[in-house]
């Protein structure tokens, strides 16, 4: 079967902290807004991805019952953020074998209301028996998914000579486009000074090494690239998917082999399955004009440019240097701000954003003649869109 | 004694074997009893060739920190009287990795590569967490 898949309705919430609305109503606003994006009416959405689900986020039943939907196909992840690109990757299966025509992938969070749920008492995902799959390891006080991040960029550090100075690009650049961008929630300036006076959360992450924690909703329409030529908007082709790796070489927060949980401590350079979306895309990576990830943490950024071969191992707290990353570098990262300045919705705020740079409609953080850009994650998931 | 009120391992029937040999202040990890290899975390079936014949064996104690942090924000109130306190995974000579902390310490000694042996930390009468000190 042959991918053939495209975005071609966005819409979203206002992003922020402490919202007083529910997710739903959250998600009711992005939800209409996609609606009259896309030029779709409510009946014609057959299918619902959903991927952060109750109590972070919402479950299917729950938006198919309160939009008034009666769909055929629904795909719900638990309340990982990090399954932003599997329930992207999901919708376009979906439509693709024809278990639906139109899928709505509704991301709905209010973190600062469920905040007693992230990293705490609360947080269900480190009381696995065998560790959570952040690393987490709370009689040891590893309680958070920063430690899992933490420990990968201090193993890093330690490999390669990295320093606080080289990750410091990674929030500093992302800021610099959150504050271009209107519906960022942080947009103070942040420099080197501001960065490093931070305090320490887990060493060497500091403050703004961390995702924010947001309110919001974004939601994304997907249809098969027959469908989308008739409708409202310029669609935005998924040319070519990779999914999520898995195994006792991968690690959500490290690349493979830097050896962290029971990873061996084998750099390979990039492997050719970890190209196979610019493949399928007939693209060589070089035609990226910009790469989306899930910074859920800085190292996160360094990572993922590892992952795909951008640098090679050990190279990517270098490459981020000199605005490289940035707007009108070489390749930027996360034109919207991304999880550590823009907001935290699970990653499809980025998402949305990629929609609107193919577009051609991104405003002031629009990166000239977008054509090919890329959804990539340290853990392997990626998502060749084309314009 | 004030009652224990940091959070406790969870204990299955994967994992049981691990905490009582540590509440006997022995660190034993599952070995395969086909392919001899150890892993972590504990499971019910070799991760290299899938034998279910699991073995429990003394490990030496010995490792290397093969990572570290200092946290400084207590996401759980336990640990609110901690901060900054150390986590390190440690590289056990028999080749798993294990996340622990690092005790009876010196400035310097929270790094990278830096030898360590287990001790065993009894925090409440049935539970017994293996820490590290650094050896050699």
């Amino acid at each position: 079967m042959k991918v053939d898949a495209a975005i071609v309705g966005i819409g979203s919430s206002v992003f922020g902290r402490g919202l007083p609305q529910s997710q739903l109503a959250l998600a009711a606003v992005a939800f209409k807004e996609a609606l009259e994006d896309s030029g779709l009416s409510r009946d014609q959405v057959d299918g619902l991805a959903i991927n952060l689900g109750w109590p972070l986020g919402l479950d299917y039943d729950r938006v198919a019952e309160a939009f008034g939907l009666d769909v055929r196909y629904v795909n719900q992840t638990w309340l990982h953020g990090r399954f932003t690109g599997l329930s992207l990757q999901n919708a376009a299966l979906a439509v693709s074998a024809g278990l639906a025509d139109v899928v709505a992938c509704v991301a709905a969070v209010s973190f600062t209301r469920q905040r007693h749920m992230l990293a705490g008492p609360g947080d269900m995902e480190g009381t696995r028996e065998e560790g959570g799959s952040h690393g987490e390891s709370p009689p040891f006080g590893m309680t958070s998914p920063a430690g899992g991040s933490a420990m990968a960029m201090q193993r890093y550090m330690a490999l390669y000579g990295a320093t606080s100075e080289q990750l410091a690009a990674v929030p500093i650049a992302l800021r610099k486009h959150a504050r271009l961008n209107p519906r960022a929630v942080m947009t103070q300036p942040m420099d080197l000074k501001t960065y490093m006076a931070a305090r320490p959360i887990a060493e060497p992450l500091r403050l703004f090494d961390c995702s924010i924690i947001t309110d919001g909703a974004v939601v994304a329409f997907v249809t098969t690239s027959e469908r989308a030529r008739d409708l409202r908007q310029k669609p935005v082709r998924i040319a070519g998917m990779h999914g999520i790796c898995s195994g006792r070489e991968e690690f959500m927060n490290a690349p493979r082999g830097l050896g962290i949980n029971q990873q061996t401590t084998r750099r390979d350079p990039v492997r050719e399955t970890d190209l196979s979306a610019f493949r399928t895309a007939g693209i060589d990576r070089s035609d990226i004009d910009g790469l989306y990830t899930y910074d859920s943490f800085s190292p996160a950024v360094l990572f993922a440019l590892e992952r795909f071969g951008y640098c090679g191992p050990g190279e990517a707290a270098e490459f981020v240097q000199d605005g490289r990353i940035e707007l009108g570098g070489e390749l930027p990262v996360n034109t919207n701000g991304g999880l550590l300045s823009e907001a935290h919705i699970g990653g499809w705020n980025s998402i949305a954003e990629i929609v609107r740079q193919l577009r051609g409609t991104a405003g002031s953080t629009q990166i000239p003649d977008a054509r090919w850009l890329q959804w990539g994650t340290v853990r392997g998931d990626a998502v060749v869109f084309g314009a | 004694m004030s009652e224990y009120e940091k959070p406790l391992p969870r204990m299955g029937p994967d994992s049981q074997p691990f905490w009582d040999a540590a509440r006997a202040h022995r660190l034993q990890l599952p070995h395969c009893g086909d392919c001899g290899k150890p892993h972590l975390p504990a499971a019910p079936i070799c991760p290299f060739c899938l034998s279910t014949k699991i073995e429990w064996r003394d490990a030496s104690g010995q490792g290397t920190i093969s990572s570290w942090t200092r946290v400084h924000k207590a996401w759980f109130p336990a640990f609110a009287g901690d901060v900054p306190y150390n986590v390190i995974q440690v590289e056990l000579d028999e080749g798993p990795r294990f996340t622990s902390n690092l005790v009876q310490h010196k400035e310097g000694d929270l790094r990278v590569g830096r030898r360590v042996e287990v001790v065993f930390d009894d925090v409440t009468p049935e539970v017994t967490l293996p820490r590290f000190r650094p050896s050699e």
